[in-house]
């Protein structure tokens, strides 16, 4: 349980964490001292530099971080969790099989689509309209749409699935 | 004399007007809406009344209840900022009409220029070059099509009441023209209620160069120079400078004389900016005017010492300018970064949340305009503009090492941001050789989205920030020790330096 995977920028990387103050990265030995400041502020010190981290929490296994000025999201999941997610991602493309969901809380400004209607991937199929802007949703993939779950003109909050395409 | 103002706005710009108010010592009275209620323009201001439900209908461009509200507390004045009401000319009759002074242009110089057909008409006629085109909307399909053959493919059809790029179509060729047409004219129908639609020629990769002006109301007009907005997404603005790299003085003195004599035309007091598209040969073609205060106003106080929300609160009194055209001269370089709560690797749809961490960058050559602070709560009501970090040097290159530094300075969690973008433009070649212009985010960017852009960020970082994930997953850190308690004695006595 001590094993892990960080994904960033497409790239993975192996860690295992030892003694308290070492862990093993990509195979490598490296020596850290970690100081929380706040929920959101992190100060992780490694050889003599000290790295002020900003740090939102944007799901189970996602954080994002800020650092000088450069931003990155990170996926982190133990080796185990990692196998499981490789294996659903097989199981995922065989079904083929994927949904569009509300990014932030606003309303359903316009469908494009409607249920039986082809869809290719990166097209936009829904406007939402929040912050007095109107924002493109895409489709995630290649498909037929599957089930609408909401009407034009409602609200929704954030995370809600609004269509599945198969 | 103005004694007290009704600032009828909310964020940065309102936090903004409060400071001039508190150093003019003006009691500031701040109007919020629900959504609104833990805000930092409401912390701030003397006086802060409750005005409606969040949505912008209810509360912020209510007009009838904002002009009794201003009338009830006995505000001398009221200061619109940008956005909202301060370009809507029958609130700025209404408020005339009321006995109040409007902080700005008279109604009808906002009218005059509002309709951009009139203003286009108008400017014309006063020695402002304006982009060839119609200076009326299209009356029919046949003859819009025979005006657009006239001045030459690709053409833009653009809405007579718009702005904001709404109601905006790019004809290539004429077998598109028809179905543009109609497409642009139900944006246009939708967006400001009225589907009159003009054509103008399209300028290939222009910069977008804007002047500002100020004016008091004995007829003395100055110009404070020009800025540089070309780095801009769907026509809104991200970074923007003053002056700008392209603009040499033979340029400057013919865009500044077009940007008076824009402002006499329509007989213009207070502040304002006259916006240019400006060509790679160096020819300018009005745009259109702002009649009221920048956002980006602040890259023009840097290089010029003026404060401009002052000059405008002055002006509105009567008082002549506090300076003459003479005095003012451009002294180094500023630059301004929006900071804007979106998810800039996801289409840019807006962030929302409350703000859990909020560090301000500082130190020499740093300002920053700000409308949040932590708990100030990023709703989904209202524009995503949070902050402005604004840079100033002695030259270009120094405004941008310190804007870099600001940058990477400035720790915010709760809503995503695009610092890390605006990081990214700092140290690109277009950007610093000034090459740059208004397509810049949409061709050199938007390709790079979502992982390209930060692939080649430093390898340091990447390896510091999945050590910490590996650390916060495997919930290795501890929480700071419960000893750091406020210590009450005094141990530095003897230590003290001389």
């Amino acid at each position: 349980m001590n094993e892990y995977v960080a994904t960033l920028n497409g790239k993975k990387k192996t860690f295992k964490i030892l003694d308290s103050g070492k862990l093993l990265y990509n195979e490598k030995e490296v020596e850290y001292s970690l100081l929380k400041v706040s929920e959101y502020s992190y100060l992780l010190k490694i050889g003599n530099k000290v790295y002020d981290i900003t740090t939102t929490d944007l799901s189970q296994d996602k954080f994002g971080f800020l650092v000088d000025g450069h931003y990155f999201e990170t996926v982190i999941r133990t080796k185990l969790q990692e196998k499981a997610q490789e294996l659903q991602n097989i199981k995922n493309k065989e079904n083929h099989h994927d949904l569009i969901k509300s990014p932030m809380p606003g309303m359903i400004l316009k469908i494009k689509k409607q249920v039986g209607d082809k869809i290719e991937m990166g097209e936009s199929v829904v406007i939402l309209e929040a912050m007095k802007m109107e924002n493109d949703l895409h489709a995630p993939s290649s498909g037929v749409v599957k089930e609408i779950f909401v009407k034009e003109g409602s609200s929704v909050e954030k995370d809600v699935v609004l269509l599945t395409i198969s | 004399m103005i004694k007290k103002i009704l600032i009828v706005n909310r964020g940065e710009i309102a936090v903004r007007i409060i400071k001039a108010c508190r150093e003019l010592s003006i009691t500031s009275a701040a109007l919020y809406s629900e959504a609104d209620k833990d805000s930092l323009h409401v912390r701030l201001a003397d006086e802060a009344y409750f005005i409606g439900a969040s949505p912008s209908s209810e509360s912020y461009l209510n007009v009838p209840k904002i002009i009794a509200l201003a009338k009830q507390i006995n505000a001398s004045a009221i200061h619109p900022g940008y956005g909202f009401l301060s370009e809507n000319a029958d609130f700025i009759q209404a408020v005339e009409e009321a006995g109040i002074i409007f902080i700005g242009p008279r109604s009808e110089s906002v009218r005059l220029m509002g309709d951009k057909t009139s203003a286009r008409k108008l400017m014309s006629t006063s020695n402002v070059p304006i982009v060839p085109g119609t200076t009326s909307p299209i009356a029919s399909v046949e003859e819009g099509k025979k005006t657009a053959l006239e001045i030459g493919y690709p053409i833009l059809l653009k809405a007579s009441a718009g702005g904001g790029g709404k109601g905006m179509r790019k004809v290539i060729s004429e077998s598109e023209f028809e179905s543009s047409l109609s497409a642009a004219q139900n944006e246009a129908r939708k967006a400001f209620g009225n589907p009159a639609v003009y054509i103008e020629k399209f300028i290939e990769n222009p910069k977008h160069i804007e002047v500002q002006i100020i004016a008091d109301h004995h007829g003395n007009y100055a110009h404070l120079f020009e800025r540089d907005c070309s780095i801009q997404r769907r026509h809104q603005k991200v970074i923007e400078e003053a002056p700008s790299t392209f603009v040499d003085e033979e340029l400057r003195k013919k865009l500044t004389t077009a940007a008076i004599n824009a402002a006499r035309a329509c007989g213009y007091y207070n502040a304002g900016t006259i916006e240019f598209l400006v060509d790679k040969h160096k020819n300018f073609y009005f745009l259109e005017m702002n009649t009221r205060l920048q956002v980006e106003h602040p890259v023009t106080e840097l290089i010029t010492g003026l404060d401009l929300v002052k000059e405008q609160i002055s002006i509105a009194e009567g008082k002549p300018l506090s300076f003459r055209q003479e005095d003012i001269s451009i002294h180094g370089h500023a630059i301004e970064c929006r900071v804007y709560a979106e998810d800039v690797d996801n289409n840019f749809v807006p962030s929302t949340g409350r703000i859990k961490l909020h560090r301000r960058p500082d130190g020499i050559g740093i300002r920053v305009d700000t409308g949040i602070d932590p708990f100030s709560n990023v709703s989904m009501f209202y524009d995503p503009l949070l902050t402005k970090v604004i840079a100033w040097g002695r030259t270009r290159q120094e405004a941008i090492e310190r804007m870099k530094r600001a940058l990477g300075e400035y720790k915010i969690a709760g809503v995503l941001t695009n610092i890390a973008a605006c990081h990214w433009v700092l140290k690109q070649e277009q950007f610093t050789d000034g090459s740059f212009d208004i397509n810049f985010v949409e061709e050199i960017f938007m390709p790079l989205i979502p992982d390209k852009w930060k692939a080649e960020q430093a390898q340091d970082y990447e390896d510091v920030v999945s050590i910490l994930a590996v650390l916060l997953k495997s919930k290795m850190c501890e929480p700071l020790p419960s000893e750091n308690k406020v210590q009450k004695t005094n141990k530095w006595t003897g230590q003290m330096y001389e």
